[in-house]
């Protein structure tokens, strides 16, 4: 382990650990833009200089390598000076129109201007000559806002893999686009949205998010995704019951700050229409049970095969009360005249281990079977 | 998995078949990109051309169902060339030589001629696995040997020899000693949210919750004693695709079906269709009006995961808290509270022990405190001690944190066993008249069925409907094009699709997700050759003709 001092605080850390890292993870605060702890270091944004004991000028603390006995300052009044500056230059073509803004309260920009006092630039104020774009339903890239700290570029390149978005053009004309600046469907993105989730300003939004309540207006629930079998835990702002967005939480314990499409962006199935709202016995069985005055016969042609499936053409909602006492009933004739052996429970990968845990009890101690099986080998 | 999702970013060499990592697990292919941009090999061995091959330091793309041919021949290579760990072999398995005499056989040529893989790249594979190379960089162990782990998934599974397969990766693993240590082991990718939770908490035919036999009386007595009733069934029951065998032959009368689409998702569409008309009550509980629900009596609206308080389990074995985001639609109810109703009524109606009292649960985290006293792996769990990051079973004490990685200082029965497992051919082979090889999966964009995802605006956008992706060869010697319409026929049924030519699958080989109901690839799958011992269907290979409906 290496020991260095970082604000007269002793700290001790492994080898190659950038200064940066070491005094983030011990809870001091240094600014910065560029740098993401899951990522490559940059060191294009210049905002996380410090001062080391025995060096002229201020480094950068991403770039420089903890070594043995090191004393570094992170506040100073130069330091105040020199990142102030450099924000000052951020945010002469960056809008400052937080007012409105849906970033406001988790950007990162409006965070250290607020820090480092800056109400507006000195400079001539100028804005980015690229447009916002839209070309896709799930999230949306604003160049006006984008600080081309270049987080987006390498969490596409680095974790995710498809390196679907780089640097384009030079100098102020500079920004992050596709190849040839096409629509982000023709480029190798899998709108996986980990660009939005890194992105420290408004530059990258997810499109459900916009005009939909401020940051500060949102609750946060703490869940796992519903997809796949890696678990990824995900954070969903919600407000008035509906969900605005979701992303990675900071540690997610499997999937750390990442996310894939279907677990940032497929939640909206909740809301669909379709939704089984009520109970409901089928056509026949109503008629049969007197529910339902007219009689009806399942029709012969397969589901798969229905054009527009139409769930009223086929069944009548009931109260709860009706459903189960018709399911109990009939569950208890068949295990009496045929035995518990000719029921069949399919429980599910879907579903929660409490769920799944009381529909085997419920088979085995109720039912009286071991025919008990689940989607595990589909 | 026998080892954690988070070991995978820090191996030295990875060796991934039958999974397409990138589409069916992405967040797991974050981890392999990782771990190859630091410098680890990256081995993929499988019949498409899936998108991590594009990371890959090694692609062996062998023939469907020939894969086997190319694992027993890596082994052989790895005992001829003394690349295997004998210390490992000799400390912590048993059952060896047997295994080794069967490898004799099972030559690099003999590999090649059997997959159309390369000899050398058997070769090569082998000695980076044995040996956990890297292509640049330090390996974190520094070790003599760098760490190897294999991910593997259905494409190894679903397959009239898939128990064949896992043991042969395990073979592998242990041939190596690459298993018990970090980013080692043999890790298979689940496919779904609780699969791994579903099957620990006795949602199988042969197991009571924590993997305990129906048929030790002992630990069925046990079970039987903490649920309070007098006897439980003592014969393991009949598998999914069993069942709708038997009630097709009038030996199920009833399937209460939750949250599951088996009109879609079940082997030979038709088949299963059959069987459900035929029932005399078909209960179908689900968060949709699923295809399966146009076949069922009763329908009860459920809570999705969105929607409850509970746990799920993953891959790597965690299990973790899911919570109450919104609220369910109309009257929609939470799973557990549903089965819980029923269960109270039908205890009464048949006069069971001990009485529908004894089904009024008042929340998801008293059914879970109930769960733990009979599932063994479980029984140091709370809902208190899943905070914040959940844990991994086996957590068999209120004071066990846990077990990341299995297996690592004995195996669960003791001695590792090496199995001596010949190579099969698949139940179906292609032949004159089906000359093509279908094989089934996900897209990225889509989940199973598709209940869920094609309902969603955003994924619906990126991906509307279903095709089949065909290679170029093929496609040109019927005269389709790109997005042309095609008619696929199998033994049991007919689909029509659309076509996408594409190189990512081999001449002969055409590629059909099951997520589309107006393209149902289960209509094409067959049912009648199940793995011998999981009893699991053969989806990755039917043989298949295609017809260019313009040609008529």
């Amino acid at each position: 382990m290496i020991t260095l001092s970082i604000d007269t605080k002793t700290i001790q850390v492994a080898p190659d650990t950038n200064v940066l890292k070491a005094a983030l993870d011990n809870g001091i605060h240094i600014p910065h833009l560029c740098y993401h702890p899951e990522l490559s270091i940059s060191g294009g944004c210049r905002l996380c200089l410090v001062e080391v004991e025995g060096q002229d000028q201020p480094v950068l603390s991403c770039g420089l390598t903890a070594a043995e006995g090191m004393v570094i300052q992170t506040q100073s009044e130069q330091l105040k000076e020199l990142r102030r500056g450099v924000l000052d230059l951020f945010i002469s073509d960056h809008p400052l129109d937080c007012v409105v803004c849906d970033k406001a309260g988790s950007c990162t920009l409006q965070e250290y201007a607020y820090e480092y006092g800056l109400k507006e630039t000195s400079y001539e104020p100028t804005v980015s000559s690229t447009l916002f774009q839209d070309d896709n339903p799930f999230f949306l890239r604003d160049h006006q806002y984008c600080i081309l700290c270049g987080r987006c570029v390498r969490v596409c390149d680095e974790i995710v893999g498809v390196h679907a978005i780089d640097f384009a053009n030079r100098g102020f004309e500079t920004n992050i686009a596709t190849p040839y600046d096409g629509p982000m469907i023709d480029s190798t993105c899998v709108f996986c949205g980990n660009c939005v989730q890194v992105c420290p300003t408004a530059a990258l939004m997810p499109v459900s998010r916009l005009q939909r309540g401020r940051e500060w207006d949102l609750d946060r629930t703490l869940s796992v995704c519903g997809y796949c079998g890696v678990g990824c835990q995900i954070e969903y702002a919600t407000k008035d019951d509906d969900i605005i967005y979701a992303q990675a939480p900071e540690h997610g314990t499997a999937n750390g700050p990442f996310l894939c499409t279907k677990g940032r962006y497929g939640w909206d199935f909740a809301t669909n229409p379709e939704r089984l709202k009520q109970p409901m016995l089928r056509r026949d069985v109503a008629h049969e049970l007197g529910l339902s005055e007219e009689p009806w016969e399942l029709p012969e042609t397969s589901p798969l095969d229905i054009r527009k499936p139409n769930v009223e053409q086929y069944f009548v909602p009931v109260d709860w009360d009706t459903a189960l006492e018709f399911v109990s009933s009939r569950l208890s004739e068949i295990t009496e005249s045929h035995g518990p052996d000719s029921i069949m429970g399919l429980a599910s990968a879907r579903c929660t281990n409490e769920d799944n845990y009381l529909f085997q009890k419920f088979m085995r101690a109720v039912i009286g079977t071991n025919n008990v099986d689940h989607c595990a080998r589909l | 998995m026998t080892n954690s999702i988070r070991e995978i970013r820090d191996a030295d060499c990875i060796f991934i078949t039958g999974s397409n990592t990138a589409e069916a697990h992405p967040v797991i292919s974050y981890e392999v990109v990782r771990a190859v941009k630091k410098g680890a090999h990256l081995i993929i061995i499988d019949p498409r051309r899936i998108p991590l091959v594009d990371h890959a330091t090694l692609f062996l793309q062998p023939h469907p169902g020939t894969d086997i041919y190319v694992f027993l021949a890596m082994m052989h290579v790895i005992i001829r060339e003394g690349w295997m760990d004998e210390t490992f072999i000799a400390e912590r398995t048993e059952d060896y030589d047997a295994f080794a005499v069967i490898l004799e056989g099972y030559t690099p040529e003999r590999a090649a001629l059997a997959s159309g893989v390369p000899e050398e790249k058997i070769i090569q594979a082998a000695r980076w696995y044995a040996l956990g190379e890297r292509a640049h960089g330090e390996s974190i162990y520094g070790e003599a040997h760098g760490h190897s782990t294999i991910l593997y998934a259905m494409g190894i599974t679903q397959r009239s020899n898939g128990t064949d397969n896992v043991l042969t990766l395990a073979n592998l693993s242990m041939l190596c000693g690459q298993i018990g240590k970090p980013s080692t082991g043999v890790n298979p990718l689940r496919g779904q949210a609780n699969v791994q939770g579903a099957c620990d908490v006795g949602g199988l035919v042969n197991v009571l919750p924590g993997y305990q036999q129906v048929t030790d009386d002992k630990l069925r007595g046990e079970t039987a004693k903490t649920w309070e009733v007098e006897k439980l069934p003592c014969n393991v029951g009949l598998t999914i695709v069993e069942s709708t065998h038997a009630a097709l032959a009038g030996e199920v009368h009833a399937i209460y079906v939750m949250g599951e689409n088996p009109l879609m998702s079940d082997p030979n569409s038709n088949h299963v269709e059959q069987a459900f008309r035929k029932l005399d009550l078909l209960i179908v509980q689900d968060i949709f009006p699923s295809e399966t629900a146009y076949l069922a009596h009763v329908l009860l609206p459920a809570a999705s995961s969105l929607e409850k308080d509970g746990t799920f389990t993953n891959t790597e074995r965690r299990v973790q808290r899911i919570r109450k985001v919104i609220s369910s639609p109309g009257e929609a109810l939470a799973d557990w509270a549903i089965i819980a109703d029923i269960a109270a009524r039908v205890t009464q109606k048949l006069d069971r022990k001990p009485g529908p009292e004894a089904w009024k649960y008042d929340s998801a985290s008293s059914i879970f405190d109930e769960l733990t006293l009979v599932t063994p792996i479980y029984s140091g769990m709370s809902y208190d001690r899943l905070e914040p990051s959940g844990l991994q079973w086996p957590c068999p004490s209120e004071t066990h944190p846990g077990t990341p990685i299995l297996h690592v200082d004995t195996f669960a029965r003791g001695q590792g066993k090496f199995h001596a497992v010949e190579a099969r051919d698949p139940a179906e082979m292609t032949d004159e008249e089906y000359p093509l090889t279908l094989t089934t999966g996900r897209v990225l964009y889509h989940y199973h069925s598709g209940t869920m995802t094609r309902r969603s605006a955003p994924l619906h956008w990126r991906e509307p409907r279903g095709y089949a992706e065909i290679n170029p060869q093929d496609a040109e010697a019927l005269g389709l094009k790109d997005g042309f319409a095609v008619i696929i026929h199998s033994r049991r049924g007919t689909v029509r699709t659309k076509t996408k030519i594409s190189d990512g699958v081999p001449p002969g080989t055409v590629f059909l997700a099951f997520h589309w109901r107006e393209a149902p690839a289960n209509r094409l799958t067959q049912d009648h050759t199940l793995d011998p011992v999981a009893k699991i269907p053969e989806y990755k290979i039917s043989a298949i003709r295609l017809e260019n409906p313009r040609a008529r």
